[in-house]
């Protein structure tokens, strides 16, 4: 079977280049013009390698990155004329499998995309759940939204990565060193008020009674977690 | 020791405390602030005149920066040099200095001047010196003196604050050059990659060994290539040009034209490229103006190609209205519109929207477009409002001949 690739790039001239050539390697090929686009594309149906430009309108390529890393593992390669080394280690770092700098020859990108699919143990058609719930909360990875029953719910930047962390691992006690670490950065590894001050918020966005919480459950001299829920 | 403690504060005393605070920061020129500060201790502290002497720069020579003339001898409000002397000595001694005139008798009240002199330190450096002086008795009490000190020190902190406040508005000016430059290299490199990025990409792809193109690709590929090169000179010549007018070395050659002419050239050609572009020509037959034709399709092709950019689905609408003096033009798409705090700088060299991620552009269409309307003693500017579109508009002198 073809193996499905999504390309991004804001420059139909850089979307009919790479289509152009992907397709004489039997590649089947879908086009989105900027990053909004791509997320909806992608979430709709399985592909196994995105090529991804950073510099677009409405959302960029770090951000769709970011995104998708949130509910996928699908192989993402970065082409794009931002060269320097700070903006390499920032897309690997944000869980790019490859980064292939504008102006490239058309040889070495199809090398490059042969190896990265090589390389990549995503099983064809694997389905992506770009939404997750938990009673009756709602989180939509591609849009980065957060609904409690009908109604949305607006995070901040750090209380949404804090809420993925217990939606990513649901089930699994996280300690605050955990949380910490994760969400902020390991220089905040002991900084516990800022962890207590931003559950308390997470909660009194969330929780119907944040008094008996039910999507994050306090384990006292442990930690936190969500409890599972059955399905 | 002296006990000074849990004695209540009168509240007049509070309240004066109160005052000279708010005088000390009142915004705008030191001057007014230092006024309204004497203003208030008027009552206290009764004085004629009072003059700022500052020491010169390189010559440390002493200046009269600020002088006021509030009472006896206001006839003599012009003439400071009753000043020089004590300031002189206040400078040598850093100290405050008094001087009382010997017992009299003297002709009038003017002969007999009561001076005191006191050091000016701005950030911890003798800066200058106050003088105030009062045309007969009493002689100054120690309160007085005390007083006078204290309008001395707050002088200054307000010539200090403001000495910061200028340095502080010039380093945020000059960085903010630096980052425009900056910028501007950034955006430079990445729109010369772009052109360059087609060119070697479909280069590369017209030379793969490993596959065979049709006809109708390949001549397709190669005419990308030979676009994106003209897009390529284009942006060199866009930059040169920005220099020049920078340096001012741009030439004009200016003659009676008639600018609809060039409107509809420009929009022909663009609609060459984009034929399903919506363009309303809503102008008849316009006066001539006294014009470089070449330059003036550049503005047009500049605006047409900010339009196709930003609003690249709207409508545009190209109007012209005219008086005996004036010709004005405007140009009015129906996008997305310009944030209100991003129009003031649109015109300037290297300036970019912010928002704008797309992030194709140098920021120096409209800087060119600037110059070259001024060149024709015109103007240009900009309205816009978020999501009902921007209208740039141009006004130029019609030629006076018609």
């Amino acid at each position: 079977m073809a193996k499905r690739i999504l390309v991004v790039d804001d420059e139909p001239r850089y979307l009919r280049l790479l289509e152009a050539n992907l397709k004489t390697e039997g590649y089947e090929v879908f086009k989105a013009a900027d990053g909004v686009q791509a997320l909806d594309i992608f979430s709709a149906q399985p592909f196994d390698l995105l090529l991804l430009d950073i510099l677009m309108p409405r959302l960029d390529g770090f951000a769709v990155l970011q995104r998708i890393r949130a509910f996928s593992n699908v192989p993402i390669m970065i082409l794009t004329a931002k060269g320097e080394e700070q903006d390499r280690v920032k897309g690997l770092d944000l869980g790019a499998d490859d980064y292939l700098v504008k102006p490239f020859s058309a040889t070495e990108l199809l090398a490059r995309v042969r190896a990265v699919l090589r390389r990549s143990q995503v099983p064809v058609g694997q389905a992506q759940a770009r939404f997750f719930s938990h009673e009756n909360l709602r989180i939509d990875f591609a849009r980065a939204e957060v609904w409690r029953g009908d109604q949305a719910v607006s995070l901040s930047a750090t209380e949404y990565r804090l809420l993925l962390q217990f939606a990513h691992n649901m089930g699994k006690i996280l300690t605050s060193e955990d949380l910490l670490t994760e969400v902020w950065g390991p220089e905040y590894k002991s900084d516990r008020e800022i962890l207590w001050v931003s559950l308390a918020r997470l909660r009194q966005k969330l929780e119907e009674d944040s008094h008996s919480p039910r999507h994050i459950v306090t384990r006292s001299g442990l930690g936190y977690f969500m409890p599972p829920v059955e399905t | 020791m002296k006990a000074t403690g849990n004695k209540p504060v009168d509240p007049t005393t509070l309240e004066l405390l109160h005052a000279l605070r708010a005088a000390a920061r009142a915004a705008g020129d030191w001057k007014v602030a230092f006024d309204g500060l004497l203003a208030l201790i008027r009552d206290d502290f009764i004085y004629d005149n009072v003059a700022l002497y500052t020491l010169d720069a390189p010559t440390r020579a002493l200046e009269v920066r600020h002088a006021r003339a509030v009472g006896r001898g206001r006839g003599l409000g012009a003439d400071v040099s009753w000043g020089e002397g004590i300031a002189g000595k206040v400078i040598a001694s850093k100290g405050t200095i008094v001087e009382e005139p010997g017992a009299g008798p003297y002709r009038d009240r003017l002969a007999a001047p009561h001076l005191i002199g006191l050091p000016v330190s701005v950030a911890g450096r003798l800066e200058g010196a106050l003088v105030f002086v009062r045309f007969g008795g009493p002689v100054y009490s120690q309160v007085h003196r005390l007083l006078a000190e204290w309008i001395a020190d707050t002088l200054g902190s307000l010539l200090e604050s403001r000495a910061l406040r200028d340095a502080r508005s010039q380093l945020e000016s000059a960085r903010r050059q630096m980052r425009l430059q900056e910028d501007f290299v950034s955006s430079i490199s990445h729109e010369l990659r772009t052109p360059l990025g087609f060119i070697k990409g479909y280069t590369s792809s017209l030379l793969r060994e490993d596959t065979t193109w049709d006809k109708a690709t390949e001549k397709e590929f190669l005419s990308i290539i030979e676009d994106e090169s003209d897009r390529l000179t284009r942006l060199i010549d866009n930059m040169l040009e920005s220099t020049r007018f920078k340096g001012k070395t741009a030439k004009f050659k200016f003659q009676p034209l008639q600018i609809d002419g060039i409107v509809r050239d420009v929009t022909a050609r663009v609609r060459a490229h984009r034929p399903e572009l919506e363009v309303h020509l809503d102008f008849g037959h316009v006066p001539p103006i006294l014009g470089d034709s070449l330059r003036l399709s550049q503005v047009f092709e500049n605006l047409f190609g900010n339009a196709l950019k930003y609003a690249p689905t709207s409508p545009l609408t190209i109007r012209m209205r005219h008086d005996q003096k004036k010709l004005r033009i405007s140009f009015e798409d129906r996008g997305q519109g310009i944030p209100e705090e991003y129009l003031p700088f649109v015109f300037e060299r290297f300036y970019r929207v912010p928002a704008d991620t797309s992030s194709t552009g140098t920021g120096l269409g409209l800087y060119i477009c600037q110059q070259i309307v001024k060149a024709h003693h015109g103007k240009i500017w900009v309205e816009s409002m978020l999501d009902k579109g921007t209208t740039f508009l141009i006004e130029l002198p019609v030629h006076a001949a018609s």
